[in-house]
């Protein structure tokens, strides 16, 4: 199925912007071009005074002195036609955005297999395009067997549903119908080749040498010679359910109890074909043409109903006040993926007691209450330079990664380190390139009694700076820190303890030299 | 005749007691030395607490985090077990910064195998507490460290009154980090206040720290008669088999008195109140 919307800007426009809706003149957009200001979209008020596109603007206020016009806002209206091309979704999970002729305006639909829950492609295709036209849209569609095909008629002559017998049907339309460029267009039109049945029977060696290979393309995905697929926007998911309302709803709370019957009914799909999913997006289509996707992860693949309903739960708890149901919801779709095989598991009585499988389910619940990266475990790095010798990795990571070999548990290494080395005053002892007498840190004297080292620890000059993973959800740095290259220069760590018994671990950067001053961070505490 | 049979009845039972209660928690060791090896030749851990208790750790500044987190961690290692195999640490995200992440190199030279320990950073004290409950309700895990620099509000008497019974009915411990002498009135069943403490120099480098050693008073509650009741202070060192009482050189730093040993010398027969019932 093929959706043309002819006058997508204006309309969408029309939507988003009250004001523009309670226009009663002529309303276009101008973009510059070259310097002139054209029209480049127009309503229908403006095409029956005249006006067209391309036309220039002070032209056209000559021609109709009441237009309205706006500068046009192309990626506004590209991102509101995308979402718009989700929520039709609703009809088929096959939806793609046909950008040959424009970035906006053309929808295509794989139907096949999805019709008949709307009683027929003609019902569908009715369905679909009514309830367009409610909401103020313009619109004209067909159906027919190839993509190509569709895309003409729908453009061309919105004939609803052709079966069969394609190269008749398109046979008197203008060439333009195939999708082409418009210098290829012009020059099949200057040789007389004006209709789409001109082209049949021609020597196609010879069409493809003067107009372009993409010609023959066209024409063969137009008759179905040549087979065509849609890319999808959303990737279709494996397994699939999905519920219509009589009448939208709104409350989170029907949301969510919806949610969970549909996990029910997943549940036994899954179980069927013996697998489990890591991740599940419920869609939720509202009557005013977008969509919201809530997706939740799981750390070992599942499918257990209540489970996958807590994890929704608590996901919605964190949405907050971004839930917004506009005017309702008319069709929620619940939707499993990255499945993979799941034995049969006994519950109940004999149920084998897994701690570990309890901690999976606990931080699943904790990531999508909090979000995946705010649980994590430890992740050792292979790598000398303490801050990138720990890795954080989000508890539910689908492919845990191989733990490589823990760090000699004899160095001295602190119980807790400063995500960022932060710069020290120290106060130096008598030996040069020993280990300070005393620090301010943080506007506080501290006094060393005892101190150990130097170990130094080089940089490693076999890895680049941005080769290496930093570790997670640390904010930028402020500008005026004193900063150091982590990866450039040789660090000497001390380990320190005042007064107090408070034991420190700092380093010097770079090696000691007389001339000048060198510079000091505090890098982390020992217990 | 007959008298003296039962003084002798009574006798046996008391001490039979006397030494089923003195066996939990505060090792018999320090009043006996020959006493301290155990069965596998290790030495008997002191200090340690029942599950299922709330704790607040409390450090005087936040600059002795690192102590304060080494003690919460001392605690809470003891309550591993292969069936409750975790131990959560969360932190609000934004103090990070300023008291540093838990280091897992680190970790590892402290005795923790890092995969036991998962990290957690929020975004609020709302948020903290709602994982500390979600955290403790799962039968898999042993104890919840958390950890706030500031005081939120929203950890008031009624959340922490909330979180003990949770932890009682669970069997997971919570122990909550927290710095400054103010106290708030809390349901926890035992307040510890720490602070670092001078270390004992290794040997062979005099001038060299040696390893963690905690000043511990425990300010509120009580575990075991006699030696850990409130307000009596001493030394702990970690080690590789847990908490031991100090051993000899400097022990002490500045502030401590110097005339009381380090751990009270009390009979061990004085030992042991219903621990096992502390739970």
């Amino acid at each position: 199925m093929a959706l043309h919307l002819p006058r997508w800007a204006t309309d969408c426009l029309r939507r988003a912007e009250p004001s523009i809706a309670a226009l009663s003149v002529p309303f276009a957009l101008y973009e510059r071009q070259k310097g002139a200001m054209r029209l480049v979209e127009l309503d229908e008020r403006a095409r029956a005074a005249g006006l067209f596109e391309t036309q220039s603007l002070s032209d056209a206020r000559a021609v109709c002195p009441t237009l309205e016009v706006r500068e046009i806002d192309r990626p506004f209206i590209e991102a509101a036609f995308a979402e718009f091309a989700d929520w039709h979704s609703y009809a088929s999970p096959i939806v793609s955005v046909l950008d040959h002729a424009a970035a906006y305006g053309d929808l295509g639909l794989d139907i096949t297999g999805a019709s008949h829950l709307f009683g027929g492609e003609a019902q569908m295709l009715g369905k679909v395009t009514e309830r367009l036209e409610t909401l103020g849209i313009a619109v004209t569609g067909a159906v027919a067997d190839t993509l190509g095909a569709a895309w003409a008629l729908a453009h061309f002559n919105p004939a609803g549903v052709i079966e069969g017998g394609l190269a008749d049907v398109l046979a008197p339309l203008p060439v333009a119908a195939l999708r082409l460029e418009g210098a290829q267009v012009d020059g099949l039109v200057q040789m007389g080749l004006k209709r789409i049945g001109d082209l049949y029977g021609r020597d196609r060696r010879a069409l493809a040498a003067r107009f372009g290979a993409s010609l023959i393309l066209r024409l063969d995905q137009a008759l179905g010679d040549i087979e065509e697929r849609l890319e999808p926007r959303l990737p279709p998911p494996d397994f699939f359910v999905e519920r219509r309302f009589a009448d939208p709803i709104a409350l989170l709370d029907d949301v969510l109890l919806t949610a969970h019957d549909l996990a029910l009914r997943l549940s036994s799909d899954l179980e069927r074909a013996g697998l489990g999913a890591q991740s599940f997006h419920l869609f939720l289509y509202r009557v005013d043409h977008k969509v919201m996707t809530l997706t939740v992860k799981a750390g070992r693949a599942t499918r257990d109903p209540a489970h996958i309903s807590r994890l929704f739960a608590h996901r919605a708890e964190r949405l907050g006040g971004e839930y917004d149901a506009g005017f309702g919801i008319d069709m929620i779709r619940l939707a499993a993926s990255t499945t993979s095989g799941l034995g049969e598991v006994q519950v109940g009585a004999f149920e084998t007691k897994d701690g570990t499988a309890d901690l999976d389910r606990l931080y699943d619940r904790m990531a999508s209450r909090l979000g995946p990266e705010a649980i994590s475990r430890i992740k050792f790095v292979d790598t000398h330079i303490p801050e990138r010798a720990m890795r954080l990795e989000p508890a539910i990571a689908p492919t845990p990664s191989r733990p490589e070999a823990a760090p000699n548990p004899n160095l001295p290494r602190p119980l807790r380190l400063l995500p960022r080395p932060e710069a020290i005053g120290v106060i130096m002892a008598e030996v040069p390139d020993g280990p300070p007498r005393g620090m301010i840190w943080r506007r506080v004297r501290y006094d060393f009694r005892k101190a150990s080292g130097p170990e130094r620890i080089a940089a490693e000059w076999w890895t680049s700076a941005d080769l290496v993973e930093s570790s997670r959800g640390l904010a930028a740095p402020p500008d005026n820190a004193v900063l150091f290259d982590a990866g450039a220069v040789t660090r000497d760590y001390f380990v320190v303890e005042d007064d107090g018994g408070r034991r420190f671990w700092l380093f010097r950067e770079g090696y000691y030299r007389p001339e000048n001053e060198p510079c000091w961070f505090m890098h982390g505490f020992f217990a | 005749m007959h008298n003296v049979v039962r003084e002798q009845r009574l006798a046996d039972l008391r001490e039979r007691i006397a030494t089923i209660e003195r066996r939990p928690l505060l090792g018999e060791g320090m009043a006996l030395p020959g006493d301290r090896t155990g069965a596998g030749g290790q030495r008997n851990a002191v200090l340690k607490a029942p599950p299922g208790l709330l704790h607040e750790v409390f450090a005087d500044e936040q600059r002795n985090a690192g102590a304060a987190l080494g003690f919460a961690l001392g605690l809470a290692r003891p309550l591993l077990t292969p069936a409750r195999p975790a131990i959560l640490v969360l932190q609000l995200g934004h103090e990070t910064e300023e008291a540093g992440l838990p280091y897992g190199p680190g970790l590892s030279s402290f005795g923790f195998d890092p995969a036991q320990l998962i990290l957690g950073r929020l975004n609020n004290p709302a948020e903290l507490l709602w994982a500390v409950e979600e955290a403790i309700a799962c039968r898999a895990v042993a104890a919840v460290v958390a950890e706030v620099l500031v005081a939120p509000k929203a950890l008031d008497f009624t959340n922490s009154r909330r979180l003990a019974l949770r932890a009682a009915s669970s069997g997971a411990s919570v122990l909550l980090v927290r710095y400054g002498q103010v106290r708030e009135s809390s349901a926890a069943r035992l307040r510890w206040r720490i602070s670092p403490a001078a270390s004992q120099a290794p040997p062979f480098d005099a001038r060299a720290p040696g390893g963690a050693r905690f000043q511990v008073v425990l300010e509120k509650g009580r575990l075991g008669t006699g030696l850990l009741e409130a307000g009596i202070e001493f030394l702990l060192d970690w080690t590789a088999d847990g908490f031991q009482p100090a051993q000899g050189g400097e022990a002490a730093g500045g502030r401590r008195d110097r005339s009381r040993p380090a751990v009270h010398g009390a009979p061990s027969a004085a030992l042991g109140d219903g621990l096992s019932q502390a739970g």
